[in-house]
Order: C-alpha cells, then structure tokens, then sequence
C-alpha cells in the first residue's frame, strides 16, 4: 500500500507540472491575442491529427529518445552526464565520415556507420568519465565544455573538410544508405526501432540484472556500494562509456534516419533537453521515452499552431522548460517532512471517518 | 608581434575577462554560502536581454545594465525558492533555469521584435579615461582608459577580497557555506543568507550578461552567452573560490578568449572552428593541471533542514 502510494506521488507530480505548464502557457496565448482553446487544439492536432503527423511526432521523438536514455544511465549511477550534446553529435560526424570516406553503400554502411558512431559517443562519454575517476573533476563543467568542441569540430567538418560545393553543410549521404519506413504512410523510420530497443534493453539492465542492480547502488549511495566492496569507480566510467555510446548510436540513428548531412545548428538543445526528459520520466527507461515522445509532439504541434494561430513556437519550449521547473520542485516538495506530515494527517483523518462510518 | 599587436590582445583579454569575472563572483557568492548554481548560463542570457532591450528602449546603457541585473535577481528567485526553501538538488534546479531562462529570453525577443526582423543595434557603453593616469604610456591605455563597468569589475574583487578576508560579516556569510548548522547556533540567519546569496549571484550574473549586449557585441543573438556560464565554474575552481583566484582565472580565460579572435583573423589555413576551441579546451585542461583537491566550501551544494540534526 505504501509503495502504491509512492508510486501514485512519482507519478502525479509530472503530471500535474504539466497540466500547470500548459495553464502558464495557456496565459501566455491568451496574453499574446489568441485564443488558448483554438490554440491548445491546434497544438494536439498538429502533433496527433493524422496517422501523417503521429509519424512525423515519433521521428522527431528518436533524437531525444537517445539522448534522453544517454541522460538517464548516468544519473542511474549517480554521476551527471550534461555531455549527450556532443556525445550525439559526435556519432553523427564520426557515421558520416567513415560512410563518406570510405564510399560504403548499403546494409555493410549503415552498420559502419552506426558502430562508428557509438564507438565515438562512447569515447567522448568515456573523457568525462576518466577525468572524474582520476583527478576528481567536475563532470558536468567538462562534458559540456566538450559539447562545445564536439559542436565545433562539426563545424570543421560541414565548412571546410567535406563541403558541399558553395553551401556549409556536407552533402547528403548516399540514398542506399538512408533508414526505411517501418509503415509505409508514417514518416518514422526504423531510428525509432533502434531507439525503442535501447530503452528495452536498459530497462532490462538496470532492472532486472545484478550489474544494473549494483549500479544503481553505487547511484543511490557511493559511499556504502565502496565500503560493500563495489567497484565504484569502474562503475562510474563504465556508465559514462555507455551513455555516451547511447547518444552517439542516437547521433548515427538520426543521421541516417532524417538528417542526412551534417549541417550548422544540427543538435543544438538535444543534450540538455535529454537530461529535462530523463529528469521529468523520473530516470525510468520506459517512462522517459514517454516523455520523450510528449516533448516532440509540443515541437511538431506547436509549427502548425503557429501556422493557424500566429502563436510563435517559442511558447511550446517555454512550456517544456515550465515542466521540467515544476516536475523537480515538485518532487522535492514531496520529500520535504513538512509534507510527509501532511500528508499522513491526510490520511490518517481519512481513515478515522472510513473507522467512524 | 608588433607592440599594438600585443596592447590590442592585451586589451580584447581584459574586455573579454570582465564578464566572466561577473558572472564568476556571482558564482563565488552562490557557493560561499553553500549554494553550487549552474544555472549561471541561463541567468547571463536573460540579464544579456533584459540588457539589450532597456538599452534599446531608453538608449541609457546604465539602465540595461540595472535591469540586467533585476532580471537575473527574479530569475534565480526561483532556484532560491526551490533549492532552499524546497531543498531541492542544486545540480538539477540549476539545469532546470538553464532550459526555462533562455526559452523565455528568445521568447520574450521574438515576440518583441518580430520572428524574422533584421539585426537590432544599440550604441555600446563609452570608455572613460582617468585623468592623468591613462597618459602613462602602454599602461595608461591597457588600465584606465576602459568602460566603467571594467572599473567596477575590478573594485568587486577588491571588495570581495575584504569582505571574506577581513570582515566579520563576510565570515557569517562563509560559516553558512562551511557547516550551516554550527552557524545556525552562533544564531547566523542560515534560510536568509542564502536567500541573499541567490540575490547577490542573480545580480552579478546579470550583469554580466548585460555586459555582453551593452558593452561588447550591439546586438542580443540566441546563444551570446556561449558557454560563458559553464566557464565561469571553472574560474571559480580554477580561482580555489577566493576573488583574487577568481580574477587570475578569468584574466586566462578572457585571454584565451582573446588570442582565439586574433588568431581567426590572421587566416592561416586551420579552419576557423580550431580556434573558436581553445577556450573550451583550455578550461579542460586547467581543471586537469588543478585537479580538485577538495577545495571550496564544506557543504557545497547540500541542502539545510532546519530540524534536522
């Protein structure tokens, strides 16, 4: 029963964020001249109207599957990987380099690509990772100050490396090589697979496997995982390794999946909207992908309530970023013993009438 | 490496450092008394913009900058609210005002100036020379020919020096930061010095971003922040959370800041992108060089509960 009710708490708290997001949101129209309700509608359809958009929805959801999952394995063992950004990014670069330069066709490129890629996500997680191990850094200043390299390093890529002729980007990756269609009339394509396949197998991992188990020890307290003998360190580095290797198989999936080539802002937001994401899923594989799938559905919703309503689609990131600020206050009100207190006299009073009748 | 080369670079170091040394020292204040915010990014930009904007509307640079720094202060109330009051993790809280403030920012400017409009400019902040001072050849240009808000910069540190360093209210204010509970008994207001840390961090870092669209770039762009939150918790490490250390690290890293422009405009083949790097790269590698040494305040980034013992 008590663990029922913990479960009911875990799960309101982002629920009601999000009703209340989207009332500031609704405010924010209403400010703005249109109407909230038209609006709002206008929002849902576009994301969920037609079998044509549920599909557009779910491929814009593959990106932030990746890098949402990269963000969750790692606070699952305790360490915050802000780096998904440039994880994602460097899967990306690294898949269209090897399929460029080595001129791979077919299935035989796909797999390079996307092994290349999380190789090289997974190299980029592991830098954060050694360097906490090792001279006890703060892992977060330098996964993000890697996101910047990783960003820039593309940026050498698609202006000067592999131009395409007068524009900066890189040309498009051959057409043998593009994702297919897993139903024809959706636009969503077998990245989505890949992506749903990752949360499965994490899910399995950290749930039902004794090494996932011990990772989420050594995430919930590091200092009694040491003194049972856990090797917290390796621990630590391993899910580095393996967050970044989620983003950088996410950055090969998209690119092969939708983007195609690499191009200037391509990324951008993907790693810190993935660790909102994981934070808002309550860091469970299956929930945040739930999340994930909400989110891009605000994004594909909101172009068309621009179209119709002259809502500007900044409103929908304001939105999600409300979420995120209710979603993690709320679930530290909930901790608070003030609350624990109230809440018990909530039920204990009603218990007393269910006595009393 | 003519001698104007060297003032220019010299002079671009100190112009970059002064709003990393701002949004540093409102870190410095944050973690002083315990308060680890990374949402520095977040609260630069919106400050960046509150900046532009008042600069835009009233031409009055002093404005932006005093409204930079309002903007920051209501923005961090939120993270004071939910980190002290709510005790909720500072890590996260920080990254949740990384998402909400930048949204609104470009919200807030799209909304304002148009979706597509051209470029909005605003006249930047005027240098003032010191009388005399500034005639003292190389010197004289490098030091006291700057913006006031360099000035400012600079008296800050020197403030902050004497405030941690020698006064009784600045080791109040450390004791909050070192062990809570023990200041709490000395009768130290623990809730209501991190409330005003989260006041003085919002402020600076404000200014701070005020300072990019007021006294540097003319223009408010999605992203002129670029990082520069996220370096300045480096400096602060970097600096071992001391104002002096502080402004040391910032002058580095400004200087970095500094050659990698100068370095893009000689043109010698490296793509551009290699330079735009060594900012970023050689935050990395200073923090390898300093390791952690477990520096810095005791309880850092822990909340405090009253009751609990």
């Amino acid at each position: 029963m008590e663990k029922l009710r913990k479960s009911l708490t875990t799960f309101l708290v982002p629920l009601l964020s999000i009703l209340l997001a989207f009332l500031i949101g609704a405010i924010i129209m209403a400010g703005l001249g249109a109407n909230p309700l038209t609006a709002m509608y206008a929002l849902f359809k576009g994301a969920f109207g037609t079998s044509a958009s549920v599909g557009t929805t779910l491929n814009k959801a593959v990106p932030l599957i990746f890098t949402s999952l990269c963000a969750c394995f790692a606070y699952k063992c305790g360490v915050y990987n802000l780096g998904g950004e440039g994880q994602f990014l460097m899967g990306a670069t690294t898949g269209f380099c090897v399929v460029h330069c080595l001129g791979l066709t077919g299935l035989p490129g796909i797999l390079a690509a996307l092994v290349t890629g999380t190789i090289a996500g997974g190299i980029w997680g592991m830098l954060p990772g050694i360097l906490k191990i090792t001279r006890g850094l703060n892992e977060m200043i330098i996964s993000i100050m890697l996101n910047y390299v990783a960003t820039l390093f593309m940026g050498v890529i698609y202006t000067s490396w592999i131009r395409d002729a007068n524009m900066p980007q890189t040309p498009s990756v051959d057409d043998s090589l593009k994702l297919g269609r897993v139903i024809s009339d959706m636009r969503f394509t077998w990245a989505l697979i890949i992506a749903l396949a990752v949360g499965l197998i994490l899910y399995y991992f950290l749930y039902w496997t004794s090494s996932g188990f011990k990772l989420r020890a050594v995430g919930l307290n590091m200092t009694a995982s040491r003194f049972n003998g856990f090797p917290v360190k390796r621990y630590i580095l391993i899910s580095f390794i393996v967050s970044g290797a989620i983003a950088g198989l996410g950055g090969a999936s998209d690119l092969l999946g939708t983007q195609y080539r690499l191009i200037n802002g391509y990324g951008s937001g993907y790693g810190f909207d993935g660790v909102a994401i994981a934070l808002i899923g309550q860091l469970h594989p299956i929930a945040t992908i739930i999340v994930a799938i909400f989110f891009a559905a605000l994004r594909v919703g909101s172009t068309s309530m621009q179209v119709s309503t002259g809502v500007p689609t900044s409103v929908s990131d304001i939105i999600q970023a409300l979420v995120i600020v209710f979603s993690v206050a709320g679930m530290a009100l909930t901790k608070l013993p003030e609350f624990e207190a109230f809440r018990l006299r909530l039920f204990s009073k009603k218990g007393k009438e269910e006595v009393n009748a | 490496m003519s001698i104007s080369f060297v003032t220019n670079l010299i002079l671009a170091a100190i112009r970059m450092a002064v709003p990393l040394l701002f949004i540093a020292l409102a870190e410095l204040y944050s973690e002083r008394a315990g308060m680890v915010n990374i949402g520095l990014e977040g609260l630069a930009t919106v400050g960046a913009l509150a900046g532009f904007m008042l600069t835009y509307l009233t031409g009055n640079t002093w404005l932006g900058i005093l409204c930079g720094a309002l903007a920051g202060i209501l923005i961090n109330m939120i993270y004071a609210y939910a980190t002290v009051t709510l005790c909720a993790n500072h890590t996260v809280y920080g990254m949740a005002i990384n998402l909400l403030a930048p949204a609104l920012a470009s919200f807030i400017y799209r909304v304002y100036f148009g979706e597509g409009s051209s470029l909005m400019q605003i006249t930047l902040m005027q240098g003032i020379g010191i009388p005399v001072l500034k005639d003292i050849p190389f010197l004289g240009t490098l030091l006291f020919n700057q913006t006031p808000m360099v000035y400012l910069a600079v008296a800050l540190v020197i403030f902050t020096g004497i405030f941690f360093g020698k006064s009784k209210a600045g080791l109040n204010y450390k004791a909050v930061g070192e062990y809570p509970k023990a200041a709490a008994t000395l009768g130290i207001p623990v809730i209501r010095t991190k409330y005003l840390s989260c006041v003085i961090c919002g402020a600076l870092a404000g200014i701070g971003g005020a300072y990019l669209t007021t006294c540097y770039s003319t223009t408010y762009t999605e992203g002129i922040v670029s990082g520069r939150g996220f370096i300045a918790l480096a400096a602060v490490i970097f600096g071992r959370w001391t104002g002096g250390g502080v402004l040391l690290a910032c002058l580095f890293f400004g200087f970095c800041d500094a050659l990698q422009i100068r370095l893009q405009v000689l043109n010698i083949g490296i793509p551009y992108q290699f330079f735009q790097m060594i900012p970023y790269v050689a935050t990395i590698l200073v923090l390898t060089v300093v390791g952690s040494r477990k520096a810095g305040p005791q309880a850092n980034g822990k909340p405090y509960r009253k009751e609990e013992r």
